[in-house]
């Protein structure tokens, strides 16, 4: 049960940093990314490619591609999502799902379906090992990262003057405009930003698990489950909905058996959204 | 101040009855080929309307459509396989079985709020897909071979996707040209308007709901009759949500004809790019892109931007002579 516990906190943090980029971006743009999950496996097999066919290297390799998926975030809400945002939230969100859909469709034309792995210097490493518990190398780096990188977004969103015209142009557009804020531009800023961000993560999932083209899916929804827990938009809940979910299915798993440890995640999250269907830790907003 | 539904013109008469002799007829001087392309067309015109009877009027987002299709499919594979019964009460089963379904799941997604809805909806979808894939009673995740799908000819499977769009359809006119119809169109424009106006939000909600799960589950029911074969990954899959969203987003959300001409380009497509089977997913997803991008209301919203077509009669028409009244009176006085 112990490790069951430890195991479940640890692959919270990996779930937050996942879930941190939807949360950013649905609480600064206010679209649900329907291809968060699907543009993190982008990224993954980007470092997949640069790391084999390139440089030898895989920090290298995710430095590159870290500059590659903020490029991409720009291009993306620059000419996509700014394009339809006036037309409502459901609209950008359908433009998105049409993208999820295309990105699986070329990977799976370029990789293949079949299974992929990232190398992982810490692979099969214990970080501690004893009687009691053990925690592996690659969990206890994640989790580490994991916090380090959630921390920094959230002091780039609170001190820089970057992140005070992101949340500017989040929390009141018309206002921030009025002070001389191009809002749209700060909407290319923030989802340049989630994506590098996005692109750390797609590297800790790619030397955690295995990874295939449609893993995307796999991945939003416990990107979605972390938001949801956390509340959209706040960068430290995604933390908080990353540890709840992964106790739940850890402890599932330790419970019923491994087979209901994503059902159990499921409907742990049903349950939050009808009894708080704003969030667990979202204030109430009114309008 | 005279509200009414666009009369059923000659004009409106005789294109549908020219539609409906041709549909009814095509077996009979259609090859295998075209029949088996309309079969589909038919399916996917039923299923498209539904999604878009929630989305595009009642203003429900979902993307868990496919539990449904799921639940028709498996009813028709349990009913024929597993408990020996005629396969034509595997359609009745597949209504009942969704409705009930709908029925207890509207209570925690009712609750939840536009993007939330959308979320909570996929959310139910893919529990019950690993649901059933550790459920013994319904073989794991093998799944069902549909035998009875063997036996069935072209010709009777053509007219029972038939049946399938006809219901679909009928379902959908009758509803918008309804009173029912009206509030739901008005509640799409302004929710909080058409409250203080008297429209029932929660109701007319969960009526959509029931009655497009209904028919969604009749439909996977025919889809599965069609593929013959049944697993939970797929039964419950993404896909056929994505071509229901591609089949109303391409057609326009929101129209009756929408549906029709979306389901008519989706199935197609999906035959011409039959053999790059990668690419066709690809392409769709594209197009639909596009599509969003440049004609937000689709083909139909194109068409009716040059003049106003409607099918079916639902848009209701006002009577401006009565404002000239009021406002000559009002000049009077």
């Amino acid at each position: 049960m112990l490790q069951a516990i430890i195991t479940g906190l640890l692959m919270g943090g990996l779930y937050a940093l996942i879930g941190v980029g939807l949360s950013l971006i649905f609480g600064i743009v206010k679209v649900t990314n329907i291809a968060h999950g699907d543009l993190m496996i982008v990224s993954t097999f980007f470092i997949m490619v640069i790391v084999t066919k390139l440089v030898n290297n895989i920090y290298l390799a995710l430095a590159i591609t870290i500059v590659i998926m903020a490029i991409i975030g720009f291009l993306i809400q620059k000419f996509l999502i700014n394009t339809v945002i006036d037309q409502g939230a459901e609209t950008a969100m359908l433009v998105m799902f049409g993208l999820s859909i295309a990105i699986q469709n070329a990977l799976t034309l370029i990789f293949g379906a079949g299974n992929n792995a990232l190398p992982s210097p810490v692979k099969g490493t214990n970080f501690i090992k004893s009687d009691l518990v053990s925690i592996s190398g690659q969990y206890a780096v994640n989790f580490i990262v994991a916090i380090v990188l959630i921390v920094g977004l959230a002091l780039i969103m609170d001190k820089t003057p970057l992140g005070r015209s992101i949340r500017a142009a989040s929390s009141d557009t018309m206002a921030a405009e009025l002070m001389g804020i191009n809002t749209k531009t700060m909407y290319v800023w923030a989802m340049a930003i989630t994506m590098a961000a996005t692109a750390v993560a797609g590297l800790l999932v790619g030397q955690t698990y295995s990874f295939f083209p449609y893993t995307g899916t796999q991945f939003l929804i416990i990107a979605f489950g972390v938001v949801v827990i956390g509340g959209m938009g706040s960068i430290f809940g995604t933390l908080i909905g990353g540890a709840i979910l992964g106790l739940a299915q850890m402890i599932a798993a330790y419970l019923f058996g491994t087979a209901y440890q994503t059902l159990a995640g499921y409907i742990v999250l049903l349950i939050l959204l009808t009894v708080r269907p704003q969030g667990l830790l979202s204030k109430k907003v009114r309008k | 101040m005279k509200k009414q539904t666009g009369k059923m013109t000659t004009v409106r008469w005789i294109s549908l009855a020219v539609a409906v002799v041709l549909l009814v007829s095509l077996p009979f001087w259609g090859g295998d080929y075209i029949v088996n392309i309309f079969t589909l067309i038919l399916m996917y015109m039923a299923i498209g309307e539904m999604w878009n009877l929630l989305a595009g009027y009642a203003g429900l987002v979902s993307l868990g459509a496919q539990a449904f299709i799921g639940l028709g499919g498996y009813s028709l594979a349990m009913i024929s396989q597993v408990f020996k019964l005629p396969f034509l009460l595997g359609f009745l089963l597949a209504a009942v079985i969704s409705v009930l379904f709908a029925l207890i799941i509207s209570v925690p997604i009712f609750s939840m709020k536009d993007v939330y809805f959308t979320i909570g909806t996929w959310l139910v979808a893919e529990a019950v897909c690993v649901f059933f894939q550790s459920w013994a009673f319904v073989n794991f995740n093998v799944g069902y071979n549909i035998t009875v799908a063997r036996r069935l000819s072209g010709t009777a499977m053509y007219f029972i996707a038939f049946g399938v769009g006809l219901i679909a359809l009928v379902a959908v006119v009758i509803i918008l040209r309804s009173k029912f119809g009206l509030g739901l169109m008005a509640m799409r424009d302004n929710e909080a308007a058409s409250e203080i106006r008297g429209v029932k939000l929660y109701r007319s909600k969960l009526i959509c709901f029931l009655v497009s799960s209904a028919i969604t589950g009749i439909a996977g029911a025919a889809l599965y009759l069609n593929l013959s074969y049944i697993k939970p990954t797929v039964g419950f899959g993404i896909d056929w949500t994505v071509s229901m969203v591609f089949i109303a987003v391409i057609g326009g959300m929101g129209t009756i004809e929408g549906p029709i001409i979306g389901a008519i380009i989706f199935v197609i497509l999906r035959q011409l790019l039959y053999n790059f089977s990668g690419f066709s997913m690809l392409i769709l997803g594209i197009i639909a892109v596009v599509m969003i991008l440049v004609a937000p209301k689709g083909i139909m919203g194109l068409i009716n931007k040059k003049k106003g077509f409607d099918l079916f009669g639902v848009k209701r028409t006002v009577d401006i002579s009565i404002f000239k009244e009021d406002a000559e009176t009002a000049a009077a006085k």
